[in-house]
């Protein structure tokens, strides 16, 4: 509202200084001739003074005289219209009135509105900053300041790695991961994320850049399911399907049961067992929030990490009211809630959670593993059809369904 | 809001131009005084709310307001502050935005000092510069609006293109445009008068401020521009015959010719017609070079904001001033009456002299940087015209006028004596030959045309220091006397001095550094040495840092001479985190006139680096000579005669007196 009104203000000062001459009773006119007279006469004093001052010759002067002169007295002679009277011209004055009322207000409001955005308030980025919500982008935001001035703050980099992984900005999640790695030593988090950024980045082709990455992986965290499977996609890139047989075997075997990432091992399994043909390896990935970012949080200070996990467990909650149907987002929405120890929020959560799938389906499975996982009391049916869901308590952090399910 | 607001003073300025573009004119033809004096106010209404828009637009550049759709693409909050705000016209909307605000910025001026100017004279200028106006102002509310907003808005900008991360920004674009856009005031004033179907010497004076002014920035801006280029680009070179470089250049080269002819007009009336029509070609390639720059029809190191769709309207622009202005032209040119006439010795035939060949070798360049546009239009084969071309053409060009630069001042006007000005100035003639022989053995080779070239810079630093010799009377009379005869010249006649010495200079180091530039491009390790210009460099290594918005390697180097370490310097390789790209930041020592430039290249596997060092001799002679023709182009409008015209009080007298006998 208070646009709107400045807005008619400056108009109108704009409509009331363009009338100002209309209605001011006009100035006489100088004659038409009376510039020319002017500057001719100006001519001859410098031709004067030059004179004076010996610049030129006496015939010059006299030459350049005379020629003034004759251009003067043309200058005189012009004939001058008169101004026009005042009161013939009201008709017209009356017109130019009436188009500099009108032309401001209406031109500039049509164009306005057509152009304009009026509801939009500024946002400065301090302010922004300073009052970030669960605006997931300012915290990175935030945090990119931060490392901007302390390039060598490793955690940093590591907390922000898989944040850019999952907002699809490869180049900034590769620089991420390799700067944490570089800075706080490998381990098999980093080094998995870094070699799936390189699969992603590379449409799904395993590198050698991303192989190396995961076979160390491997070596520092045999369990790193994530990892594993990644070798396994290499192998069977590279034609070896036995190799990835036998590997994804053993990513089975090690699982319970009804991990959900068993659908795609078994399927992977299935190929190379089969016929060796080329996989897709495609490796789409979330964009939401998962226990890595939750773990990485550590090496921040205190009310950093506060911020960020609120901020980024807020904006998760509230993507899921839009799309309840995200099974990987109410997963980890519970268990940010456990992170943060808010075990009241983290039951609410389960309950609409299961509210929205059946009990008999995948998810409905994957939840009941949930309750029994966090210890929440799990209400309804599905408890009792998840009855070893208990080791996935224990199951390697490195969540590969992130990279695989979907 | 405040956003907002700016972007609504924007609409509003617009709607302010149609009126100024209607009623001003409606008023002179009808003769009403209050109808004009719409254009003087309107104006000024103008330049305050593109004022306002525009400081709206830095405050949203400033707070980095990424929900500004510009801000985010070419913003970072973590660029310094400096070029927060000079990157709002780091960009193609911004740039746009500047061009407008310094054109309604003249508009404003001609209103507040066009006192002196017949009242339907200025009315009808007002509301020309009011036209163009209108058209930019449409062009950028519909094809470039800077004030487009994001919702939401995003966390971080784009950053600004790391090449315009640099001081230049701050400077050389306003100068530059004030030059360009300086000129719409000629061309407003030459159709306001065709407009009125009368031109006279009285029209030449009115309008010689004004393209002296912009003629004073235009070299400005252009010298500003061509040692960013050097500095900031690392290759070394301080001028590329690139396109965009050519744009600015024309409209200098008619403008030039302009400020001459204009000259001849205002003492003998002669040249009525040329002089229109330079005011009119001069803007002409203003707006022709804001279309190649503009509409992304180039693509050269300079053209960093472009867009092809928006070519067309600017193309539209393009055709509606110049077609409109060289049709008024071809209807009322010949009811003019000619002028003067003048012997082909004599001041008038020099400056036509002048004219010819400037004119000439505008179409020179403007063959060169079109014949490739339309070579590829036409047959799509792409070509490009470098500096081969421009140096044999231009340059064969530019001799004669070097030549005659001096002899021009000498001369009397109407009728000369050619052999009596060649016998004052043989004694200078000597003396510059022989200061072109002394540097070219203080620099040791280079052809005979080298020694040519120098001699002709000479000839004309020495040629300036004649004419004001002469006027003087030096020798003839008492020193002192001879010195207040100086002080007593006008002001031009000393803008004309200092101007023709700085062409002196500028000549004498693009010579000088076009011959005796040395080159080296060597592999260096740390701890090694390497030769040029007569210093030896020694890498010391690598110390890496952090600035606000990059990361940067810098290399350090002592140099040293006769074995004596007489300096040091940085030179680094830059990466700016937002857009991932690399700068390198030449590491430039001056030596008196002359710079060592070290510039970084690859690094090599070895552990090695690529090091190109230039040792460039009296390389700051151009842009000091530049800087001295500006000063004479400053010194010359301050001249008092340039404000003389009919003040009000007079004009009522005069119409009082005039009155009874009507």
């Amino acid at each position: 509202m208070i646009l709107w009104i400045l807005l008619a203000l400056l108009t109108a000062i704009v409509a009331a200084a363009l009338l100002y001459p209309l209605y001011r009773r006009p100035e006489a006119l100088a004659p038409d001739n009376a510039g020319e007279i002017e500057v001719y006469r100006d001519q001859m004093k410098e031709l004067d003074r030059d004179r004076a001052g010996g610049l030129i010759s006496a015939e010059e002067a006299e030459y350049a005289r005379a020629e003034i002169g004759r251009r003067l007295l043309a200058a005189a002679g012009k004939e001058n219209v008169d101004a026009a009277d005042a009161a013939k011209a009201s008709g017209l004055r009356r017109m130019a009135i009436g188009i500099v009322t009108v032309a401001p207000p209406a031109i500039g409001l049509c164009l306005y509105i057509m152009l304009g955005s009026p509801g939009l308030p500024d946002q400065p980025l301090e302010a922004r900053l300073a009052n970030p919500g669960n605006d997931m982008s300012l915290l990175v935001a935030k945090a990119e300041r931060h490392l901007a001035q302390n390039p060598n703050d490793g955690s940093g980099w590591d907390i922000l790695a898989p944040i850019y992984f999952r907002t699809a900005r490869l180049g900034d999640a590769e620089l991420a991961y390799r700067n944490a790695i570089r800075l706080i030593g490998p381990s098999a988090a980093r080094l998995s994320g870094l070699g799936e950024t390189l699969v992603v980045a590379n449409d799904g082709i395993v590198t050698e850049d991303a192989r190396s990455a995961f076979e160390e992986a491997v070596k520092l965290e045999p369990g790193d399911v994530r990892a594993r499977f990644y070798v396994g996609v290499a192998q069977e890139q590279a034609g070896k399907a036995d190799e990835a047989k036998a590997t994804f075997e053993e990513i089975a075997k090690a699982s319970p049961p009804d991990a959900p990432w068993m659908g795609l091992i078994n399927e992977h399994i299935a190929k190379n067992g089969g016929s060796a043909a080329a996989s897709a390896g495609s490796a789409p990935f979330l964009k939401s929030l998962s226990e890595d970012d939750m773990g990485a949080v550590e090496g921040m200070s205190q009310d950093d990490r506060q911020e960020m996990i609120r901020g980024m467990v807020d904006s998760l909650a509230s993507r899921l009211e839009a799309e309840p149907d995200n099974i990987e987002g109410w997963l980890r929405l519970v268990r940010s809630y456990m992170v943060l120890g808010d075990r009241e929020k983290a039951q609410a959560a389960l309950t609409t959670a299961r509210g929205h799938f059946s009990a008999d389906g995948n998810e409905g499975r994957q939840l009941a593993a949930l309750a029994v996982e966090t210890g929440l009391p799990a209400e309804g049916a599905g408890k009792a059809e998840a009855p070893d869901a208990a080791p996935q308590g224990t199951a390697p952090q490195g969540v590969a369904p992130e990279g695989v399910t979907q | 809001m405040i956003v907002e607001i700016g972007h609504f003073a924007l609409v509003l300025s617009l709607a302010t131009a149609i009126i100024v573009s209607v009623l001003p004119v409606v008023g002179a033809y009808r003769r009403d005084a209050s109808m004009m004096a719409v254009g003087t106010t309107g104006s000024l209404v103008m330049f305050g709310l593109v004022m306002l828009s525009f400081a709206s637009l830095t405050w949203a550049y400033v707070v980095s307001d990424f929900s500004v759709k510009n801000v985010w693409e070419n913003s970072h909050s973590l660029m310094p502050l400096i070029y927060k705000y000079s990157g709002v016209w780091g960009n193609h909307e911004g740039s746009m935005m500047l061009w407008l605000l310094i054109l309604v910025f003249f508009s404003a001026l001609v209103a507040v000092f066009g006192r002196n100017i017949p009242d339907t004279l200025k009315a009808n200028v007002l509301a020309v510069q009011a036209w163009i106006s209108l058209a930019f102002l449409l062009f950028i509310l519909l094809t470039s609006n800077p004030f487009t907003r994001l919702d939401p808005a995003p966390a971080e900008g784009q950053d600004l293109n790391p090449i315009l991360q640099d001081f230049g920004l701050a400077i050389h674009p306003p100068l530059l445009y004030l030059g360009y856009v300086g000129f719409s005031v000629c061309f407003s004033f030459a159709v306001a008068a065709l407009m009125e179907g009368r031109i006279d010497a009285a029209w030449a004076r009115w309008v010689r401020p004004w393209t002296l002014a912009a003629w004073t920035f235009l070299t400005a801006g252009i010298a500003m521009g061509s040692y960013w280029a050097y500095y900031e680009l690392g290759w070394g070179g301080w001028w590329f015959w690139d396109p965009v470089e050519n744009a600015s250049f024309m409209p200098w080269l008619a403008g030039t010719a302009l400020l001459h002819s204009a000259l001849v007009m205002e003492k003998r009336e002669a040249l009525k017609i040329w002089t229109v029509l330079l005011a009119i070609m001069t803007f002409s390639l203003s707006l022709l070079g804001t279309f190649l720059v503009r509409s992304g029809v180039l693509t050269s190191v300079h053209a960093f904001a472009t867009d092809p769709s928006r070519g067309i309207f600017i193309l539209c622009i393009l055709a509606i001033f110049i077609g409109g202005a060289f049709m008024l032209f071809a209807w009322r040119a010949p009811t003019l009456k000619a002028g003067g006439l003048f012997a082909p010795i004599s001041r008038e035939g020099s400056l036509v002299l002048n004219n010819l060949i400037l004119t000439v070798s505008t179409a020179t360049v403007l063959t060169g940087t079109l014949y490739p546009l339309v070579l590829e239009t036409l047959t799509g084969e792409k070509i490009s015209v470098g500096a081969p071309f421009f140096n044999m053409t231009f340059g064969l060009l530019m001799l004669p006028l070097l030549i005659a630069v001096p002899l021009g001042p000498m001369l009397a006007w109407k009728r000369a004596d050619l052999l009596g000005a060649f016998q004052r100035l043989w004694v200078f003639a000597g003396l510059a030959l022989l200061a072109g022989l002394v540097l070219w053995y203080m620099q040791n080779g280079g052809p005979i045309l080298v020694i040519f070239g120098l001699a002709l810079g000479c000839w004309g630093m020495l040629g300036a220091v004649a004419d004001l010799w002469y006027r003087g009377n030096f020798g003839k009379l008492p020193v002192m006397t001879s010195l207040r005869r100086l002080k007593g010249l006008p002001r031009s006649a000393w803008g004309t001095a200092l101007a023709h010495f700085g062409l002196g200079v500028t000549v004498i180091g693009i010579v000088a550094a076009s011959a005796f530039s040395t080159e080296h491009v060597v592999e260096m390790k740390q701890g090694q040495t390497a030769q040029s210009g007569g210093y030896s460099l020694t890498f010391d290594g690598f110390r890496e840092a952090v600035g606000p918005n990059f990361t940067e390697e810098r290399g350090h180097f002592t140099v040293s001479t006769g074995g004596v370490v007489v300096a040091d310097v940085w030179s680094s390789k830059r990466m700016y985190t937002a857009r991932r790209m690399p700068t390198t930041e030449a590491g430039i020592l001056t030596f008196g006139l002359s710079q060592l430039y070290v510039s970084l290249g690859d690094p090599m596997d070895g552990g090695g680096i690529v090091v190109r060092i230039w040792w460039k001799p009296l390389i700051l002679c151009i842009w000091g000579g530049c800087l001295i023709m500006m000063i004479g182009g400053f010194v010359s409008l301050s001249d008092r005669r340039l404000r003389v015209g009919a003040p009000r009080r007079k004009a009522k007298a005069v119409k009082a007196v005039m009155e009874p006998a009507e």
